[in-house]
């Protein structure tokens, strides 16, 4: 696809949009990244394996969206497509209206769309936080006065302000991976993509990424794309997408993905306890409604009496 | 195989800048056929503590008795303590390292005098219990298979040497729903008849609640409760104080109670759980 804007800071949608003509970036109707029937295989000598085949998504502005499926059901591989890390073999990933195959734009690709991975461990670089943090801002060669400013906005945002001059491996898991998150918003990102980054977290610590990202979403218009297996992350979504084989079997509201038993069991997914719950009672001959949280299902069952 | 820690102490870096107490005064007792789970924030000593079971780490002060085995005594049988307990870490996967499945499950049971036949014989039994063919994947690499299938080939490694007391660390961590309960319905069902005691470290209270009959809590390198989970999950002084957080099914019964409607039932797992409300509503 070609870019019809010259201006680097003008960035269009290009020829791909249906009636042809190009919409403004600012325009909030359009979305932040467009998946439109990406395939990816993984080719190791002769062996070929699918990754995601066919997929086409998109994520909006503010937009919270989980992706659920089993382990190797290609949800990380889809991540690294939406930031460009890897390129579609067939379809197209636009950011913003740039093509991911773009090698010139790559850096653009990156600054708009930010990822956190699983091991907080393995994403550090330096070890005092605060030039953890500018490590980002540093390659994008952003002024020295301008780093402070976001190194300091990146850390209250996730409430690590007084941690600045410590060191990184003082810091508990849920902390480290808040500081990794503060490494990437430092960059300015418009969408963050968090792959399984509360797995090796405790209670505690996924807790605070899950308050982190609501919080940039609520605060900060910012658009978050969670992979995760915790079905309880999964409750607060505005949009969960399930994928099985390399595909997306699966879109829509929590409540409409997780009514819909097929793809919940063909995808391999354990519903939250509370529509278990629910639906077993329903079973049992109770006239009650679909429960998705703990709350809900409390109110329900009350209703009852 | 019962065990016995007696006031358990550990420094990492003593005497240096760096001094940390890990553990701090640890007693308790594991009794054979308990299902033990070890819960506490990240740091509070959970890892280090079951290091000692198998003496990876050295006894600083302290007793501790594995079965009939003292580790406080000048000649400890490092490998029969450690045929005894099998230690699966965290992401297990990663430490698989042969180039075969065969050769990799094989590892232990060599090492701990088996012959060829035997170690082949214990290879076939373990993968069965996970659940793998041997056929199907005894000659293929580790690498090949997916990383639920690759945890199951790690814990065949370890059941492998028979061990009669098995350490989980953390042992459903990254799985996907399918895989947790996989691995949780292995565990209960190498309780029947293979492995008589189980200790699992875990910061997930809705596996706590249903597959432990009994938990220790450790803060800050002090054991704060020695319970049942049941218990534990009433005592809310002590799941506050240390950020864990409680079952699911607990949080709805505590809704409901708040709502005038009191279960009869501890409520550690859902089917329980949806019992006492049919059993309420209905009754």
């Amino acid at each position: 696809m070609s870019m019809q804007g010259k201006d680097p800071e003008n960035f269009t949608i290009g020829q791909n949009d249906a009636n042809g003509e190009t919409d403004c970036v600012t325009d909030v109707g359009t979305p932040l990244i467009k998946a439109d029937g990406v395939t990816y295989s993984y080719r190791n000598g002769e062996q070929v394996s699918r990754g995601v085949t066919d997929v086409s998504l998109s994520i909006n502005r503010g937009e919270f969206v989980v992706i659920l499926g089993r382990n190797g059901s290609g949800k990380s591989t889809l991540a690294k497509l939406l930031n460009g890390f890897l390129v579609p073999d067939e379809g197209i990933v636009t950011v913003r209206g740039i093509d991911t195959a773009d090698d010139d734009k790559i850096f653009e690709v990156r600054s708009v769309v930010g990822m956190v991975f699983q091991n907080p461990d393995n994403q550090m670089v330096a070890s005092v936080i605060e030039s953890d943090v500018a490590f980002g801002p540093e390659n994008l060669g952003v002024p020295r006065e301008e780093i402070e400013e976001r190194i300091t906005d990146a850390l209250e945002t996730v409430g690590m302000e007084k941690y600045r001059k410590g060191s990184p491996n003082k810091l508990s898991g849920g902390q480290k991976q808040r500081i990794a998150i503060a490494a990437i918003l430092a960059m300015r990102p418009e969408v963050v993509i968090l792959d399984e980054s509360t797995a090796m977290l405790d209670p505690k610590g996924r807790r605070e990424i899950m308050d982190t990202v609501l919080k940039l979403k609520r605060e900060k218009g910012m658009a978050v794309v969670l992979i995760t297996h915790y079905m309880d992350e999964a409750i607060a979504a505005d949009r969960i997408h399930i994928m099985n084989d390399g595909g997306i079997i699966a879109s829509g509201s929590p409540a409409e993905v997780f009514g819909n038993e097929d793809a919940v069991r063909r995808a391999g997914l354990e519903l939250p306890v509370a529509a278990k719950i629910s639906l077993d009672l329903k079973k049992a001959g109770l006239d009650i409604g679909f429960a998705l949280t703990d709350e809900e299902l409390a109110e329900e069952i009350c209703a009852l009496k | 195989m019962r065990i016995e820690v007696k006031d358990l102490k550990y420094v990492y870096s003593p005497k240096s800048p760096f001094e940390k107490v890990a553990l701090d005064g640890i007693s308790f007792t594991v009794n054979s056929g308990d299902t033990l789970g070890i819960v506490g924030s990240t740091g509070s000593g959970k890892s280090t503590l079951c290091r000692h079971l198998n003496a990876l780490v050295k006894l600083q002060s302290g007793e501790i008795t594995v079965g009939d085995i003292r580790l406080n005594s000048k000649r400890v049988d490092l490998k029969q303590l450690r045929k005894n307990v099998g230690m699966l870490f965290q992401f297990p996967e990663y430490q698989l390292f042969a180039d075969t499945v065969k050769k990799d499950v094989e590892f232990g049971p060599l090492n701990f005098g088996f012959s060829q036949a035997e170690a082949e014989e214990a290879a076939k039994r373990a993968l069965e219990l996970v659940g793998l063919d041997f056929d199907e994947v005894a000659s293929k690499s580790p690498f090949e298979l997916s990383g639920g299938q690759m945890r199951r080939v790690a814990i065949a490694g370890v059941l492998a040497s028979r061990p009669s007391v098995l350490v989980l660390d953390e042992p459903t961590a990254g799985l996907d729903p399918v895989g947790k309960r996989e691995i949780l319905e292995l565990v209960t069902a190498l309780k029947s008849g293979v492995t008589d005691t189980v200790i699992i470290i875990s910061h997930n209270m809705d596996e706590i609640a249903e597959f432990c009959n009994r938990v220790i809590v450790l803060d800050d390198g002090k054991l704060i409760a020695d319970t049942t989970p049941d218990e534990l999950f009433n005592r809310s002084d002590i799941v506050d104080r240390t950020e864990l957080d409680y079952p699911h099914t607990v949080k709805i019964k505590r809704l409901l109670a708040a709502k005038g409607v009191d279960l009869d039932t501890p409520a550690l797992n859902a089917k329980e759980l949806t019992s006492a409300i049919l059993r309420r509503v209905k009754g």
